[in-house]
């Protein structure tokens, strides 16, 4: 047998220059456009400006604060309930995890503007405490972005560390308890440090997602600004935007979140205690007062992460002037979407199925070339092909701008500029996806259909890909959500026509027309929430760890 | 009567381990030819080799003087039958054994009888319409095994096929796959690091080592007349003692191990420091009487025994240190040796066989 360049070969060229052409350019672009200065010359003046400017320096000082304290109150709040869904009988405990994970596909601008509803200058609570003659402070700042991050972000690591600890072997704890620990003490001794990993791994997570977030802080923030709203701002304010000072707090923002990834590699990387589970641990029936009292704070902690869903959904159906709202019923506002901007509603379910069929195309031949045909040029596929996970939407937003504004590829203002944008931030999790179900795969079965007489190509397709078919699926509808819901890249990127239902949403909400924005978000949940349902219920909630 | 297969010079490296280090073997048609080794010896990659998904470095593989390894896998038309089975999980019993057949394009008449043949070879014929999950260890091993005939393979290719079956399921096994094997005719590679297995269901064996082949014959062969101190330590269980060649040319080599003189086979060409080898059914207890002909008497005190059913295998501590077992044939429970006891044994000469030293590394 000669080996030949097959088919494999030329998906990995194309994989390259794809990566190449939206990732190495846009990114080399931005780093280009912030040590330019006027004359074309070298120069590190904008850093040295943006270092020195309070204005701008206090952003990073706020980012970490802010992603900080997110992870912080996630932890507090998630690790208790995770031991509790793993190892405490709970009633109607698989209602739970799968309302658990919704905070997770809703987009966090939403959550602040839910906030805002509520506690915001004219909010529901805001406005009820005055009429009784109590002033309460606002929801605006600092504060406000921690709260509907924390909310939005805890379910990852209520994901990973109940999927750790279902994954423990009862042998480990009857171990140390055979060798004489107390019950308490194997807790503390085994069950904690074993788990420890994941709950970093969920912090980290939590960190890195809420470092990156663009949505919330720009609408519940008032000034408080972050590094991706500095970004933002410096690129659209009034005096016709600083490109070079928004591609050096781009810069400074993948400087950052790349750092921030690295840690995670060196904290969690090796770490993980894969066990070849047997028996898992049964969960513990406690009396009935305890049980309750868990449960109830089990409940308590989603319902509160669900009350930005409802409080939109139930503003949808008020009457509303501007950002005043009557608690009449009235479908005015779904009236006004619907026929203000249909458009946009089209143009999101448009672009968001096209760029993830993309990238479930692409995302499951190179989780196979990297799973499966390992080499050194596949090595460097997967570690470029990860590159995406560790740059913000915002950054894709800016550098894409700076890279595809002038020849040889002019893509602002069309169509594929953002088509493009939302494929290459999603490509990582859909290799993800696809290697994890492919790793699960005896490589034997496809071997197997080769020996009977069926050319690799073919097996790959009859078989192989076959059998990955559910995990792509569900990959892909996440992919989707994700997509649908995206913001912080579409902000940049959108133009005239080509508007999306999250750019209606802010537009809305910035301009205090809260009733059609609770239209419009409502639509979006609905459209996000129940595919999420369907797989979880389908596939289990392992699909929707992949996230 | 099935292919002959001829395995010339086979060379595979993997960075700077050989696993294929110049491998030669010929295989006649109908044979059923064991590859047997420790994990590492390179056995599965010679096995994958032929199959076609591994492509070696240098050397030939032929097909009844046809170059195989010229074809890509898919059209080499070898059934192989793989460790974890590799049925696939999401057609049922049938079609996993009809897979091959429609690759074929075979049409759907003949398909339909020839798949159920070849599930009725393996008593499977009434689970056609099971799915994989559906079924035990040993009948997913029964599918792959149709699955891989039904095609009607030049050759049948198994890694490893028994490894994963309980103990009793694996000997039943060994002796439906033979029987298939001989009533079909086909030519057969098995590959295996279990000896027991290997002496039992071949007609041939290569003993492979460090990417080398070893020693190739018929199973007892392999046993009694080992070439090397690795195939004799390998195959069975084996005492092995190293000493020093006693100079002298009468029937029986003698080798002083301590102050010890023990009879040997004679070796040629062998001087100085050797290794002696003997099974433990070699030696017997000797009860004072010298019942056994040119055999050499021993002393040792029994350290453990351990009861194996039909026989009962003392280790004994010879007064230099050296640990070596020992064998009773229908052990009599009212005679046992207790544990601590200074016993003397007989080892017959004949059933010592001498390596040089270098051998053993």
């Amino acid at each position: 047998m000669r080996e030949r360049a097959d088919v494999w070969t030329g998906v990995s060229w194309i994989a390259f220059a794809i990566l190449a052409v939206l990732l190495i350019l846009p990114l080399g672009r931005l780093l280009w456009a912030s040590i330019l200065d006027g004359g074309g010359g070298f120069t590190l003046v904008h850093y040295q400006k943006f270092l020195a400017y309070p204005y701008y320096s206090r952003t990073i000082v706020h980012s970490f604060l802010v992603s900080s304290l997110v992870t912080l109150s996630a932890l507090v709040v998630a690790v208790p309930v995770a031991f509790l869904l793993a190892r405490v009988h709970l009633p109607g405990k698989a209602i739970l995890t799968s309302l658990a994970i919704l905070p997770l596909v809703s987009p966090p601008f939403i959550g602040a503007y839910s906030w805002i509803l509520l506690f915001g200058r004219a909010g529901y609570v805001t406005t009820l405490f005055q009429s009784i003659g109590v002033s309460i402070p606002t929801v605006y700042g600092m504060h406000g972005i921690v709260l509907a991050l924390s909310l939005n972000l805890y379910p990852f690591v209520l994901l990973m560390v109940t999927g750790a600890l279902r994954t423990l072997d009862q042998s480990l704890e009857e171990a140390a308890q055979s060798l004489g620990s107390s019950p308490w003490r194997v807790f503390w001794t085994v069950t904690v440090p074993v788990t420890l990993p994941s709950i970093l791994g969920g912090a980290l997570l939590v960190f890195l997602t809420a470092f990156a977030e663009f949505g919330a802080p720009m609408i519940i923030g008032e000034g408080y600004q972050v590094l991706p709203t500095i970004v933002y701002s410096l690129f659209v304010n009034e005096m016709g935007g600083n490109p070079a000072m928004a591609s050096t707090a781009a810069t400074v923002l993948v400087a950052c979140t790349t750092g921030i990834l690295l840690v995670q590699y060196w904290a969690v990387g090796r770490r993980r205690y894969a066990m070849s589970q047997l028996r898992p641990i049964p969960p513990v029936r406690l009396g009935p007062v305890m049980q309750w009292l868990c449960a109830g704070y089990a409940y308590l902690l989603v319902g509160l992460s669900l009350i930005p869903a409802v409080v939109v959904a139930v503003t949808s159906f008020f009457e509303s002037r501007g950002p005043v709202l009557y608690p009449n019923f009235s479908v005015g506002n779904y009236r006004e979407v619907l026929f203000n901007v249909p458009r946009a509603i089209a143009n999101s379910f448009v672009l968001s199925t096209f760029s993830t069929l993309l990238d479930v195309l692409l995302g499951t031949l190179i989780a196979y070339l990297v799973v499966r045909r390992r080499s050194a040029s596949t090595a460097a596929l997967d570690s470029c092909v990860m590159v995406p996970y560790a740059i913000p939407g915002t950054v894709i937003g800016v550098a894409f701008i700076v890279a595809f504004n002038k020849p040889p590829l002019v893509l602002t203002g069309t169509f594929l500029i953002l088509l493009l944008a939302y494929f290459i931030r999603r490509l990582p999790y859909s290799v993800r996806a696809g290697s994890a179900i492919l790793h699960q795969i005896d490589p034997a079965v496809e071997e197997a259909s080769i020996s009977l007489g069926v050319s690799p190509l073919k097996s790959f397709a009859k078989i192989t890909a076959r059998l990955m078919l559910p995990g792509i699926v569900s990959g892909g509808i996440l992919t989707w959500v994700q997509t649908i819901t995206e913001i912080s890249a579409t902000i940049f990127l959108y133009f005239g026509a080509w508007s999306t239902i999250t750019v209606v949403i802010y537009r809305q909400v910035s301009s205090s027309n809260f009733g059609s924005a609770a239209a419009a978000s409502t639509l979006l949940l609905v459209a996000v929430f129940i595919p999420v349902l369907l797989i979880n219920w389908v596939v289990g909630e392992r699909a929707v760890a992949a996230v | 009567m099935g292919a002959n297969l001829q395995v010339e010079q086979l060379h595979k490296r993997y960075g700077d381990v050989a696993a294929l280090d110049g491998v030669s073997l010929t295989i006649h048609g109908g044979e059923f030819f064991t590859l047997l080794g420790p994990s590492g010896c390179g056995k599965t990659t010679l096995l994958r080799c032929i199959a076609g998904f591994l492509r070696p470095d240098d050397g030939r593989i032929l097909c009844d003087g046809e170059r195989l390894d010229r074809f890509p896998a898919h059209k080499r038309d070898i059934g192989m039958v793989f460790q974890n089975y590799a049925i696939f999980p999401h057609l049922t019993v049938f079609e996993n054994v009809a897979y091959g057949l429609r690759a074929r394009r075979v049409p759907p008449a003949d398909l339909r009888k020839r798949a159920l043949e070849a599930l009725q070879l393996v008593q499977m014929d009434a689970l056609g319409d099971r799915r994989p999950d559906q079924l035990s260890g040993g009948q997913q091993q029964r599918v792959a095994l149709a699955r891989a005939m039904a095609i009607r393979p030049r050759f049948l290719l198994m890694d490893e096929p028994l490894s994963n079956l309980d103990a009793k399921l694996r000997v039943e096994m060994r002796t439906e796959i033979r029987r298939l094997q001989r009533e079909l005719g086909i030519t057969t590679i098995y590959v295996t690091h279990d000896q027991e297995e290997a002496l039992a269901i071949s007609e041939r064996l290569a003993v492979m080592s460090g990417g080398r082949v070893e020693q190739v014959g018929f199973p007892w062969d392999v046993y009694q007349a080992p070439r090397s101190a690795f195939v004799a330590q390998f195959i069975g269980t084996s005492n092995a003692l190293t000493g020093t060649l006693a100079p002298g040319d009468g029937e029986w080599s003698s080798v002083l191990i301590g102050g010890w003189t023990l009879r040997a086979r004679r070796a040629g060409g062998l001087t100085g420091a050797v290794l002696a080898v003997f099974r433990p059914e070699a030696l017997s207890l000797a009860l004072d009487r010298r019942d056994v002909p040119d055999a050499t008497i021993g002393e040792a005190e029994v350290v453990s025994r351990e009861f194996l059913g039909a026989v009962l295998r003392y280790r004994l501590r010879l007064p230099g240190g050296a640990l070596i077992h020992l064998d009773e044939h229908k052990p009599n429970a009212a005679r046992l040796t207790p544990e601590g006891a200074r016993v003397r044994f007989a080892v017959r000469a004949e059933d010592v066989m001498l390596f040089p030293l270098e051998e053993i590394s």
